[in-house]
């Protein structure tokens, strides 16, 4: 079996792992649905690296890289952009927790005031 | 008109700051901003109306909550007051006269900021601090065109409309509420001006002014400046405000 091939299989049953503990995470509601759609892409895409190989080889030697350096390169662009994307959205859910935050206290006031004037 | 107190862990000064205001006879509301300690029940002891929030979302998520509190209530116009007794309630008069200008409607203001650094004001404060406000000061002479020599001052008077926008959009993070908000509102059209004020040193609990709190202070400072402004207004509508 040469080299490729085997980083080609690792990479397929990586992808495959991936997959299979992102939806036992979905199953379990561990991972909203949102989030698990983009995770099960990332394991497709490794899945899909591994059976295009020898076209990352190719891509490779255009860019003067080893394959592997073509997928780490590859791998950690996509995690950044993961990152960014979780980043983005805690900000979203700072800001509405903020907002819940504050109507919840406001509303509180208002039913301290009721009770004491119902008193 | 109601004063608003921003307030979080403050149980050594809150009684004395309430009582102050209340003595000089205005109504006031503290936003007990997700306190440990004993500042919501001090703070209703001595005569304010409190609201509690859950969680702790700093001065700009309290004063935010405070300003739809006084909207939602028929207030049109509220004073900003501190917590730590830095503020001296003698002076929310002269804040109040500056805003509503000679009576006539003439010389009337939207917000008008306490500053230690404007003619006849003194205050001691570290150089890093200074350096940084004249700093933002500058920014705002510039970018705003208005002239507020104590940009980060928390002791203000705010009324309809600016309140009410205040009240739908007003930033959390540091600098936000003070700096950022004058900023905005300057370039927006509301008029701004400022007073010269005493303050005191903060009467009691955690000191916030040490060294490494001042560089801090500096590097989110140039933070703010380097991004640029996180949140808008709507342009102020002419005429007189409510």
């Amino acid at each position: 079996m040469s080299t490729t091939a085997k980083q080609a299989l690792v990479l397929a049953v990586g992808g495959l792992l991936i997959a299979a503990f992102i939806l036992r995470l979905a199953r379990r509601r561990l991972l909203s649905t949102r989030y698990a759609v983009g995770w099960l892409g990332v394991g497709a895409l490794i899945a899909i690296a591994a059976a295009m190989m020898p076209f990352v080889g190719r891509l490779g030697r255009l860019a003067n890289m080893t394959p592997t350096a073509v997928l780490l390169t590859v791998s950690s662009v996509l995690l950044l952009a993961i990152s960014v994307q979780l980043s983005i959205s805690v900000s979203l859910l700072q800001e509405r927790l903020r907002t819940t935050a504050e109507a919840h206290a406001l509303l509180a006031n208002r039913l301290d005031e009721m009770e004491r004037r119902a008193r | 008109m109601l004063v608003v107190i921003p307030a979080y862990d403050e149980q050594a000064c809150i009684t004395a700051v309430v009582s102050d205001v209340r003595d000089a006879g205005f109504d006031c509301l503290v936003v007990d901003d997700g306190s440990r300690d004993l500042t919501a029940l001090l703070a209703r002891q001595a005569g304010a109306r409190v609201v509690s929030l859950p969680i702790n979302l700093g001065v700009g998520g309290a004063l935010r909550t405070g300003f739809r509190y006084a909207v939602d209530h028929g207030f049109t116009c509220i004073v900003q007051v501190d917590a730590d007794g830095q503020h001296v309630a003698d002076h929310i008069r002269d804040l109040l006269d500056a805003l509503h200008g000679d009576g006539l409607g003439l010389h009337y203001l939207d917000m008008v900021v306490g500053s230690r650094f404007a003619k006849g004001g003194t205050h001691h404060m570290s150089s890093v601090r200074r350096v940084c406000v004249r700093m933002l000061s500058a920014v705002i002479k510039r970018s705003g065109g208005i002239r507020i020599t104590d940009p980060t001052s928390g002791f203000r008077a705010i009324r309809s409309p600016l309140l009410e926008a205040f009240a739908a959009d007003f930033p959390a993070h540091y600098l936000g509420d003070t700096f950022e908000a004058v900023l905005v509102a300057a370039r927006r059209g509301y008029r701004i001006g400022e007073i010269p004020v005493e303050m005191r040193e903060r009467q009691g609990g955690r000191p916030s002014a040490d060294l490494s709190a001042s560089v801090q202070a500096m590097m989110r400072a140039c933070t703010v400046l380097f991004t640029g402004t996180t949140f808008d207004l709507p342009e102020r509508a002419t005429g007189r405000p409510a």
